[in-house]
């Protein structure tokens, strides 16, 4: 193991407390993948690792590679994405797509499609999108995984799909003559089957001018969960902050 | 084998279980105790001892008391309508060292974190609606100015706000005796939007 210290890209995913003034982070970084390391000093005010610390930053960062953890050692701020902890929806949902990232990567498994794809999930909530941006961060995150949902051929005759399609938890799409053999496999109407072929194709820039119907989304998003839960096989933690948000109404935050 | 005799390991198996204190320190605490004598130890033991069995938290603030209420909810010139709201007990007492506060407090034991799988039933947060009565002037969110913390005053205005009570934010700002080229430019910017005339 190399003890040479690197510079890299990353975005922050996590932050827990470690002793008495220090930093446990966890970054998704372009070169090296997910990662965590040790920030020192970093919840004392006047360390110069206190902001570039904070959940969901996207700088420059420093890594002194250790025998067991990592130290950061010094940070650049590239976007401090404010915004996303300036606002609670952003915020439950800056937090889920995080959480979502962590649960599915392993550490130091470099995919620079992955941190391009957080990067612009974040810029894209950051700008009010999140219900697609998050939808959007579901489907592509499981593409970029190998997770993949069919949604051209049934998963079981391979027949390509016309009309009538169900879709499964256990890997996508399924034909009407097909359907009794996944059980629990929903009703994909074709708006939301359109729209989950386009998030699932198209290039980030045109998502940007995608607008999705609303029935199409809350479709999609029911589908995801499912589908998302039988791959990670327990629930994520922000999905309960998230759903308590929405029962109560929403206000502009900054006063 | 353990190079110590079996109490005095056990002792600093104890001590290493306290914040900040690791192996080192806690054979240097142990050595220091095991030279003292039996009454000094004995005294300490028990203050440990009383201040578990006797400290509790106050009915109304859910500060650190030994009675019912604590000794801020029962100081009567203290203005009651006036609730500033903290997340830990600690913060209380940092609060009060500044001298300046004359209204009384709330803990909420915690600060919301989703990623933590905290959420806002898992704080003293109905417990604080309860206390909103009309007479309330002004609830001040003291929450730390982390993440978790500006979660937690954005979620706390949201639901006290419809009540009708005026809600204020502790100000972001630079701190005291700091240079302003060595200011993060997240710190500087909140600075920068709560500025004041002079």
């Amino acid at each position: 193991m190399s003890y040479v210290s690197w510079k890299t890209e990353g975005i922050i995913l996590r932050v827990r407390n470690l002793g008495e003034a220090d930093r446990l982070v966890t970054l998704y970084t372009k070169e090296k993948g997910k990662l965590n390391a040790s920030a020192r000093g970093a919840r004392r005010i006047r360390n110069r690792l206190l902001s570039p610390s904070q959940v969901f930053t996207h700088g420059r960062y420093m890594i002194f590679p250790g025998k067991g953890l990592h130290n950061l050692s010094q940070a650049d701020i590239i976007n401090s994405n404010q915004i996303l902890r300036d606002d609670l929806e952003k915020f439950a949902y800056a937090s889920y797509v995080t959480e979502l990232l962590d649960a599915f990567t392993p550490e130091e498994d470099p995919a620079q499609d992955v941190f391009h794809l957080l990067a612009g999930t974040l810029s894209l909530g950051a700008e009010g999108r999140f219900s697609t941006a998050v939808r959007f961060f579901e489907i592509r995150l499981m593409k970029e995984l190998g997770y993949e949902p069919e949604l051209y051929q049934c998963l079981n005759c391979r027949e390509t799909l016309v009309e009538k399609i169900f879709f499964s938890e256990q890997g996508g799409a399924v034909c009407s003559n097909c359907r009794n053999s996944f059980p629990g496999s929903i009703l994909l109407t074709n708006g939301t089957w359109e729209l989950m072929k386009k998030l699932l194709e198209w290039n980030f820039s045109r998502i940007g001018i995608l607008h999705p119907a609303e029935n199409n989304i809350e479709e999609m998003k029911k589908l995801m969960r499912k589908y998302l839960d039988y791959r990670l096989e327990y629930p994520l933690k922000s999905l309960g902050f998230l759903e308590t948000l929405q029962a109560i109404p929403p206000q502009n935050d900054k006063g | 084998m353990s190079r110590y005799p079996k109490p005095m390991a056990r002792l600093i198996e104890e001590l290493t279980r306290l914040p900040g204190i690791g192996p080192k320190t806690a054979q240097r605490l142990a050595f220091f105790l095991i030279n003292q004598s039996s009454t000094d130890v004995q005294s300490l033991a028990e203050s440990m001892l009383e201040a578990k069995q006797r400290t509790h938290y106050c009915s109304r603030c859910f500060h650190f008391t030994e009675d019912d209420t604590c000794i801020i909810c029962r100081d009567s010139r203290r203005n009651e309508n006036f609730i500033c709201v903290v997340e830990e007990p600690r913060d209380v007492i940092a609060m009060e060292r500044t001298k300046s506060f004359n209204g009384v407090y709330h803990v909420l034991h915690g600060s919301i974190s989703p990623l933590e799988g905290v959420g806002p039933d898992q704080l003293r947060i109905k417990e604080l609606i309860a206390r909103i009565r009309p007479e309330v002037e002004e609830v001040v969110l003291a929450t730390d100015p982390n993440v978790e913390g500006e979660a937690t005053a954005m979620y706390l205005a949201r639901v006290l706000k419809p009540i009708g009570v005026k809600v204020t934010r502790m100000a972001h700002g630079m701190p005291v005796g700091s240079d302003l080229e060595y200011v993060d430019e997240v710190t500087l910017s909140k600075a920068l939007e709560g500025r004041r005339e002079l």
